[in-house]
């Protein structure tokens, strides 16, 4: 049996960093172990891999980093199970397993020449994150317009990746970072409020701009709704859905939609694509 | 059993019509001639579709648990062996007795399918049933047909402790006598097996759960399993991380294991409705499995068939400083 | 197609002719279930046992199938297991030739899985023409036949004390001429003849008259109907139907350690009609209720199966007709679709 075609075995990768994002979530910097496959790794912002604590199971994630930035992947993970509690208790140098990248990616170019609006949630950055930083890579950054982030958590301490966040990316030139917490807290000076309301308070302009919506199910029900109120059309709104994968190459049968599998025709659908799909999500 | 079909479609209807229950749980007639299948019935118009025929094997006890989180009234059809499960069910606070009004139904035996689809044409809509005692009559728009009980019926039925049910609020139709032969021995099947040589027993066994295909349809069927979230399915792994309980392998160790649970976690709680062998799709003799739990519980306690008696402790709720150790 | 006549008494030797060169898988029977097995005489194979209670896909598709063993001791090192052998498949139905056709596609595609096309393409497939139909078949509904070989690299057809074998591909071919002593060209084109009045005469058998017009159509807007909840009232969420069916292909991974940093991952098969089979870590399940499972089982039969791949995701086998402890019934879920407003 050749290894090499085989979908289901997994590179052998190692953890190279482990930066904390929050009291759960962290961000893994992992390297292939065989150099020609990490060289030939490419992924697109949006897509998927699959990771594996050899003796605990595999779990599918986003990949956070931007394909911009060679030699790595990273993946932001927050501790919810199994296989995510078995990462959290890894450390730099630990082996995992790798495979992937899966499934499809923001459509970037289609919003060439267009202005990008980012609304994330929570771990929800995750995904936005390797587009937002795809873009701001100095190769990609003139073939887009204004660059906006809406970016909520439960917490200051929810927030994730605030070097970005609050730091990095609030210097980037024609951008604009807003920031919310649900709940006022004694250091923070930012806004207070759930993500839709801010959007909503925020008001971006739509025309020549396109969405991009990640974070908890009910987060982007309602993110929806207020995107249509400031006159969205669906076809400029993007999503990436989530559903519970095994084998993440569209045979272990759990993640389908109707009749798409998240894993081969997602994870980043349009809101006119969502809007065909049945409500089974 | 005309009367009795009569009887139970008038009185589901009457319990419907005057708002007393949300819904019948009984049964109609299945896609072939020898089948029934469980039925919910919610109007008038639907409780005429209830029927009463030698092919209710399903016990509707289980069905309960679909409720068991809301307030629903509800009515519920048995046969001898299912009440056993109503009385089982309230000893596990599944739900509240006073909620569910109970029909008994008198029950002069099951046929098996199998041994009715050799003779009689599948396709064929089935009329009336006559119950002889000793013999079944059906009636049929190709022909009648006459089966010996003591020829075709299940074999759990010739063994049956309970045709009338121990427990009702309304019994429907007709006593009828039961099926089991008189002086039966209900454990011949069990004592069987416990004659034979260790090696020989352990070699049945591992040649039938080598065959199981971990379906769970066992456990689904059984008013026994009625815990929220099975062990088996626990998503928090337990002494093993990965595994839980048992591998999901399909292996015949991991199989042995996942029956040898199943059989001491329904110790004192199954009935002996027989539903797990009937429903399984590889022939594994499950019910004598149960059943040698539930006769070594007869011989060193002293207890009922579980659910016989709802005042009686269930086996693994007692604890007795003179309880015998041995086990066989 | 070429094609030969083998004698009814001859076939034992055949098929131990054919375990002098190659493993064989076939029907056997035990304690009255009909499974295909790894044989080691040909008096073990139940050839005359009609359709077989577990479908052979049970061969290519295993319940549990080791992906790879590892070891993160010094460095982590992943071994897959072997190539699988040269092997003869034999003894398989019109319906279940079908179910591997429904298969292939799911197991092929941009993303090949190599334990299935590995076991595909080494196996030989020997059809078996049915000689009786079950109350609960219906692959006449799908436009197959009990005599239908097409799949199979050989195909059987028992004509009383004989069988036409017809050739249908170089596999077949080489599996013949392996045990050429066997057969003969004697008969052929009487015994084709003869498989023709015997296609004509199970056609009439056929007790479930099965109409598959419009169905799709109609289930492409059914999503939303109430029918489901009412279909999935009765329903036991067990994995008969799944489990049984020669087209459902969902499986789990789950790794299993043996406590000292080694151990394999496997795969298992796994069924939509299980409650967390969906299930979320977030506690989350978008299919949270039998409605939704039901719902998704038939509609991956009748609809999504097509969608994806053009192909019927039922054969017609009617295993989980038989076997489904209360009686949901596929055939009849057709003729209540129809009638759903």
């Amino acid at each position: 049996m050749s290894h090499r075609d085989n979908p289901l075995r997994p590179h052998p990768a190692t953890i190279l960093k482990i930066v904390p994002e929050t009291r759960d979530v962290k961000t893994f910097r992992l390297t292939l172990d065989d150099d020609e496959a990490m060289e030939n790794w490419r992924h697109e912002p949006g897509q998927l891999a699959m990771v594996s604590v050899f003796g605990v199971g595999e779990a599918m994630f986003s990949i956070s980093s931007a394909p911009t930035r060679r030699g790595f992947i990273e993946l932001s993970i927050k501790c919810m199970g199994k296989v995510t509690r078995a990462l959290h208790g890894l450390e730099a140098g630990d082996k995992v397993g790798m495979r992937g990248p899966y499934g499809n990616h923001f459509p970037y170019e289609q919003f060439k020449g267009q202005d990008l609006l980012f609304v994330g949630g929570g771990i929800g950055l995750a995904p936005l994150r390797s587009l937002v930083d795809f873009v701001f890579a100095e190769e990609n950054r003139a073939d887009y317009g204004r660059v906006e982030i809406l970016y909520g958590a439960r917490s200051y301490d929810d927030l994730c990746f605030k070097y970005d966040v609050l730091d990095g990316w609030t210097k980037q030139p024609n951008t604009h970072i807003y920031t919310t917490i649900d709940r006022a807290e004694e250091q923070w000076r930012g806004h207070v409020g759930f993500v839709p309301a801010y959007l909503e308070e925020v008001a971006p302009a739509a025309h020549n701009k396109v969405a991009l919506i990640c974070g908890p199910p009910i987060m982007i029900k309602f993110v929806m709704q207020a995107l249509q109120k400031l006159d969205f059309r669906d076809e400029q709104v993007y999503s990436t859905l989530e559903l519970r994968m095994k084998c993440g190459v569209g045979k272990c049968g759990r993640c389908n939609i109707g009749s798409k599998f998240v894993c081969l025709n997602g994870p980043v659908f349009s809101m006119a694509e969502i809007g065909q799909m049945p409500p089974e999500f | 059993m005309k009367q009795a079909v009569e009887e139970l479609r008038r009185q589901a209807a009457g319990l419907l019509k005057e708002e007393r229950v949300k819904c019948v749980i009984g049964w109609t007639q299945g896609t072939d001639v020898a089948r029934a299948v469980p039925f919910f019935a919610t109007s008038v118009r639907q409780a005429a579709r209830l029927t009463w025929t030698p092919f209710c094997v399903n016990n509707l006890s289980k069905y309960l648990l679909n409720h068991r989180y809301d307030n629903t009234p509800l009515a519920v059809v048995v046969k001898g062996c299912d009440s056993r499960g109503i009385n089982r069910l309230v000893q596990d606070r599944q739900f509240v007795r006073e909620r569910v009004v109970v029909l008994g139904l008198p029950c002069g035996g099951m046929l098996d399918r199998e041994k009715v689809l050799r003779v009689v044409d599948p396709g064929a809509a089935l009329q009336e049933v006559e119950d002889r005692g000793s013999e079944y009559m059906l009636r049929t728009d190709k022909g009648e047909y006459g089966f010996e009980k003591r020829e075709a019926l299940l074999s759990k039925c010739l063994e049956c402790e309970h045709n009338i049910p121990v427990v009702s609020d309304l019994m429907i139709g007709p006593q009828v006598p039961s099926p089991a032969g008189s002086g039966i021995d209900r454990f011949a099947g069990v004592r069987e097996l416990e004659t034979r040589d260790p090696a020989v027993r352990s070699t049945f066994w591992d040649r039938h759960f080598a065959r199981c295909l971990r379906c769970y349809a066992c456990r689904n069927v059984c008013p026994a399993c009625n815990c929220k979230e099975c062990s088996f399915e626990q998503a928090v792994p337990g002494w093993q991380q990965g595994a839980c309980w048992l591998s999901k392998r399909n292996h015949p160790g991991q199989n042995y294991l996942f029956h040898l649970i199943r059989m001491f976690h329904v110790a004192g709680r199954c009935i002996d409705c027989g539903e797990c062998a009937r429903v399984c799709p590889v022939n594994i003799p499950l019910r004598e499995l149960y059943r040698k739990v539930m006769k070594d519980a007869e011989e060193l306690f002293a207890m009922k068939t579980p659910g016989t008696d709802p005042e009686e402790v269930p086996l693994l709720s007692t604890y007795r400083t003179d309880d015998p150790e041995e086990f066989s | 197609m070429s094609a030969r006549v083998i004698s009814r008494d001859r076939i034992s030797g055949f098929l131990d002719c054919i375990l002098r060169k190659y493993p064989l898988v076939a029907p056997v029977e035990e304690d009255g279930v009909v499974a295909y097995r790894r044989v080691a005489a040909a008096r073990e194979v139940a050839l005359d046992a009609g359709l077989s209670d577990v479908p052979p896909k049970t061969h290519f598709f295993p319940q549990t199938e080791v992906l790879f063993h590892y070891s993160n001791l010094s460095g982590l090192e992943i071994v897959e297991p072997a190539g699988a052998p040269e092997t003869v498949l034999f003894g398989v139905r019109p319906c279940d030739l079908r179910g591997f056709a429904a298969l292939d596609p799911v197991f092929g595609g941009r993303f090949k899985d190599v334990y299935y096309r590995d076991k595909r393409e080494k196996t030989t497939v020997v059809g078996l023409s049915c000689t009786s139909v079950l109350p609960t078949c219906f692959c006449r509904a799908y436009g197959s036949s009990p005599v239908d070989g097409t799949g199979a690299d050989l195909m059987f057809t028992r004509l009383g004390e004989r069988y036409l074998v017809e050739v249908r591909t170089p596999k077949g071919a080489r599996l013949v001429e392996d045990c050429a002593d066997f057969f003969t060209e004697d008969g052929v084109r009487e015994a084709a003849r003869e498989k023709e009045v015997l296609a004509r005469e199970l056609d009439g058998r056929f007790v479930r008259r099965v109409d598959l017009d419009s169905v799709k159509e109609k289930v492409d807007g059914m999503f939303e109907s109430p029918y489901w909840g009412k279909l999935a009232q009765r329903c036991l969420g067990c994995g008969i139907c799944t489990f049984l069916c020669p087209t459902c292909h969902c499986f789990d991974i789950v790794d299993e350690d043996r406590g000292d940093r080694t151990g394999c991952r496997l795969r298992c098969w796994d069924s939509c009609m299980f409650t967390d089979f969906t299930l979320h870590t977030s506690g989350h399940n978008p299919r949270a209720t039998k409605t939704e499972r039901v719902r998704n089982r038939f509609l991956h039969k009748l609809k999504y199966h097509l969608d994806r791949y053009g192909l019927a995701g039922c054969v017609g086998c009617g295993r989980c007709v038989a076997k489904c402890p209360v009686n949901i019934d596929i055939t009849r879920v057709i003729a209540e679709i129809k009638e759903v407003d």
